[in-house]
């Protein structure tokens, strides 16, 4: 298919999507105009809002191609006077694709670089640009992969791209960003949200403030139906554009490839993946660490913390750039699979410049500790911005711990409160061990299939792992709340539990533990005491002995 | 204009009637299926004293010796003193020994008070030490179940390994106090199996097993087990492992049954044909004469009915209905072992149908 056809079908299909909507405009009325003549009463007037309802995301949908004022993501704008060294990269790589320099920056909290124009004229007319650049890719990329990304998107805007392939891009970007509006309104969202623990909603909120206002009224089956009728038409639309849009996407890393150089490039393209997948864990693991507490790392601290997750985790990470994902992320993802990309780019002749690796590209910034403070500020809450602040990241986990396990609900806490009636506590808990009703206990708890119809030892052996997390639980929680607890925080390792030094040995203690550490031997002390008080026969004398100042049995 | 009316009416009202009472039926049909009536091969084997479905013992191969019943059954209710004597005189008869252990480990892998008991009473003995090591291994596989790696979930899968890394302490122990019993190591293979130990790890243990009884029928059937390509091995290596056993042992020992179950457990054609091999007739006709030469000399023998399960099995797929109907009379009535016990729920009712066709093709010969 010559440029010239790809470029008419683009055309076609862009105006399709307007067809689209006239039509289902057209039928709606119909169906208006045949209840008036027909009916009468409550039930036609039912029907009438039903369709203005209906009507109203299609006519939203027509206009939405017109990107909406102030629908950017939050992050911070920042002028050429606060950050010259910034914009004096952005402007050279700029020059160096042959394209326009964005008229705006915007540093967001998120690992992407994008270039956006606000279209005009049904987005057949170019308009002002912006560049949105995530912080983390600047903490995580070094200046001349930086330069690499900017180069990237840029590559979209050069002069290979003939004007109406352009018009492809844009018509694809702007059909997923409609879905992307329907289903922000539709999606189960508020539902999934209710029915999540507080903490998880508070970390969602904390991410952006996008999710915030979800409309639950009722209209969200109406989105959906028209998000569905859509989704459809983007399907076709992308089916259509989609070798196109693959082609550019290559396109545009040679452009990449011929200003950075190619090493750089193909680094660039390895990295990527890596920084996405540490910053989704670095934002679960670490800096919403406290939000169920309602405590945030130190100022500053919520984005900068990943810097030294990087550091700290560089021989992990070496693996994961190994492998990389041969499969594209969806069918209809615009973009080629990233194997595939550093591929293209490794096939090319080498250009004798190696991927120079100076320091992170933050170092750009002016002042990188106001801006990740400036960041913070922007991105979270205002709820989420009134918490409270952790004098450094140790305090921070060890004030997370403390209130999760203070509020943790175990599964065997719910089976006892199921059992007594009465909020559950750990010396009710070893009253009912005690009197033999453990085992009638476990039948209580939330089980799998398998566990539940198993019977006799294959029962227990089932129960027993919930009951031990569960216990193991409600004995931190016991310490934790006389303060005897405390967690070793670290950045490349699951936080470890510390437990006071001074525990009891237990009771079949072996010779050894004179020479463990204290910590050590009170790990294993509470180990043996967990596994008495949930063997076959159960014997909690080793865990009350553990426990300060434990209720004794009457 | 009416009468033609009336006369439709007419016509339609059977229509109508036959169509509710169709609806009728089958809606009875739906909710509650009539048993089938007994079919004629059904019955042809019943006139031979063949069991019907719902009479098989589906727990067992064979029926087990009414001793063995006696101290199962003392067991369950809490006496553990008939099983340890039974193991106790049992002696270094090792065959009946692993047999017995694995009665008495399946029932303490689903209570064991009764062998906590016995453990209380007598700390060193071996024969509860072998029971106890038995016991967590079968408990190991009842946590596991008995599906495919894919339907089996993550909990059953660390249920499984926690319980076999357990039995690895409680094996070393048994054999320590016994140590010229083979009985902990078979039991071992399936640990080996379950936990995917190394070929040469199987190797070594495989050499402790066969320099205490070189033709321990349990446990060359659990090692076929681990050398099957669904376990640790492949195709080639399970034939191979069959093949030299069956070879070396005498007639007798009833190790011709391995290659029998290594050609039925890598069995992917539906093509009859190739159970008709002279290959298949040879291999068949070899375990016809083991079985005959064990039934001789030890009747009882734990693995010759499951010998003849499988050679009725083939020798009904190489239409020597004779023959296998003469099987299936053997061993009628238990049917826990290959090939039926692979359909779980429906082993009773596929070994009959198997063996009611036998009957009724033998019967067409005469």
């Amino acid at each position: 298919m010559g440029a010239t056809l790809r470029a008419l079908r683009a055309l076609v299909l862009l105006l399709g999507f307007y067809l689209l909507s006239l039509v289902l405009l057209a039928v709606l009325v119909g169906v208006d105009v045949v209840a008036f003549r027909w009916g009468h009463g409550p039930a036609m007037l039912k029907l009438g809002f039903v369709t203005v309802l209906l009507a109203v995301p299609v006519v939203q949908g027509m206009f939405m191609l017109r990107t909406p004022k102030g629908e950017d993501g939050p992050g911070i704008d920042v002028t050429e006077a606060a950050e010259p060294r910034l914009w004096a990269l952005v402007r050279e790589v700029a020059a160096a694709a042959g394209t326009r320099a964005p008229d705006r920056i915007r540093l967001t909290g998120e690992v992407n670089a994008a270039v956006s124009e606000d279209p005009r004229l049904l987005g057949l007319l170019p308009g002002p640009r912006r560049l949105y650049l995530g912080v983390p890719l600047l903490t995580g990329l070094t200046e001349a992969r930086l330069r690499a990304v900017l180069a990237h998107e840029y590559g979209h805007f050069t002069g290979g791209d003939t004007r109406l392939s352009a018009l492809v891009v844009r018509g694809r970007v702007q059909l997923g960003r409609v879905i992307e509006q329907f289903h922000e309104r539709a999606d189960g969202k508020v539902a999934a949200e209710r029915a999540k623990q507080e903490q998880a909603r508070a970390r969602r909120v904390a991410r952006g403030k996008k999710a915030k206002q979800v409309d639950t009224s009722g209209s969200g089956a109406t989105y959906r139906m028209m998000a569905a009728v859509y989704t459809q038409y983007a399907k076709l639309y992308l089916r259509a554009s989609l070798s196109t849009a693959r082609g550019q996407e290559f396109a545009a890393d040679q452009v990449a490839a011929r200003i950075a150089g190619r090493d750089t490039m193909a680094a660039t393209l390895r990295e990527i993946p890596v920084l996405s997948v540490s910053h989704g864990f670095y934002l679960d693991s670490y800096a919403t660490l406290g939000l169920g507490a309602r405590l945030l790392p130190p100022r500053g601290e919520f984005f900068g913390g990943f810097g030294a997750l990087l550091a700290a985790r560089a021989e992990e990470l070496e693996g994961l750039r190994a492998r990389l994902p041969e499969e594209p992320a969806s069918p209809y993802d615009s973009h080629p699979p990233i194997a595939e990309r550093v591929r293209r780019i490794e096939a090319l002749p080498a250009d004798g410049r190696a991927d120079e690796a100076t320091g992170p590209a933050l170092a750009l910034l002016t002042d990188p500790a106001r801006t990740l403070a400036a960041l913070e500020d922007a991105v979270l809450t205002d709820e989420v911005v009134r918490y409270g602040r952790a004098p450094g990241w140790p305090e921070l986990l060890n004030a997370s711990m403390a209130s999760g396990l203070s509020t943790a609900q175990t599964p065997l806490h719910q089976a006892l409160a199921a059992r007594t009636g009465q909020p559950a506590t750990l010396a009710a808990l070893l009253e009912v061990v005690d009197a033999g009703g453990l085992w009638q206990l476990a039948e209580q708890l939330p089980l799998s299939a398998e566990a539940k119809s198993a019977r006799g030892r294959a029962f227990r052996e089932f129960a027993r792992p919930v009951l031990r997390r569960s216990l193991r639980t409600m004995v931190l929680a016991e310490f934790s709340a006389r303060s005897l607890l405390s967690w070793d925080f670290s950045w490349s390792e699951p936080a470890a539990v510390r437990l006071p030094g001074a525990l009891p040995a237990a009771a079949d203690g072996d010779g050894r533990s004179s020479q463990e550490s204290p910590h050590e031997s009170s790990e294993k002390s509470l180990e043996a005491a967990l596994d008495a008080a949930l063997a076959d026969h159960p014997d909690t004398t080793a865990l009350r002995a553990l426990l300060p100042s434990a209720p004794q049995p009457a | 204009m009416t009468v033609l009316l009336w006369i439709l009416a007419a016509l339609a009202l059977p229509l109508v009637i036959a169509a509710l009472w169709f609806t009728g039926v089958f809606v009875k049909e739906l909710f509650s299926p009539s048993p089938p009536g007994p079919d004629a091969t059904a019955l042809a084997a019943e006139r031979l004293g063949l069991l019907p479905a719902e009479r098989q013992d589906t727990e067992h191969a064979a029926p087990p010796p009414a001793a063995w019943s006696a101290a199962l059954t003392a067991a369950r209710s809490g006496d553990w003193a008939p099983a340890a004597e039974l193991l106790r005189a049992g002696g270094r008869d090792w065959e009946r020994r692993s047999t017995l252990t694995a009665e008495l480990g399946t029932l303490a892998a689903e209570e064991d008070g009764w062998l906590l008991a016995w453990e209380a009473a007598r700390p060193d003995d071996p024969d509860a030490a072998v029971v106890r090591a038995q016991s967590t291994v079968r408990l190991a596989w009842d946590l596991r179940g008995a599906r495919q790696a894919r339907y089996t979930s993550r909990e059953q899968f660390e249920g499984f390994g926690r319980m076999l890394s357990a039995a690895r302490e409680e094996i070393a122990r048994a054999a320590e106090l016994n140590p010229e019993d083979p009985t902990p190591y078979v039991v071992e293979i399936w640990v080996a199996l379950g936990l995917g130990c190394s070929h040469a790890e199987m190797d070594e243990l495989w050499e402790r097993i066969t320099s205490r009884d070189p033709y321990h029928y349990g446990a060359h059937y659990a090692a076929l087990q681990y050398w099957c390509a669904k376990w640790r091995g492949s195709k080639e290596l399970a034939f191979d492992f069959a093949r030299r056993a069956a070879e070396r042992a005498p007639v007798g020992s009833l190790l011709t049954v391995l290659p029998l179950i290594a050609r039925f457990e890598h069995d992917e054609t539906t093509d009859v044909a190739a159970d008709s091999t002279p290959e298949m007739l040879a291999l068949v006709d070899a375990g016809l004469a083991d079985a005959a030469a064990c039934a001789a000399s030890d009747p009882d023998r734990p693995g010759l009915a499951q010998l003849r399960h499988l050679l009725a099995y083939y020798l009904h797929l190489q239409d020597r209905h004779e023959a296998a109907l003469e099987q299936f009379r053997l061993v009628d009535g238990h049917v826990d072992a290959l090939p039926w016990n692979y359909r779980g729920e429906d082993a009773a009712a596929y070994y009959c149908r198997v063996r009611n066709e036998t009957v009724r093709m033998a019967a067409e010969a005469v």
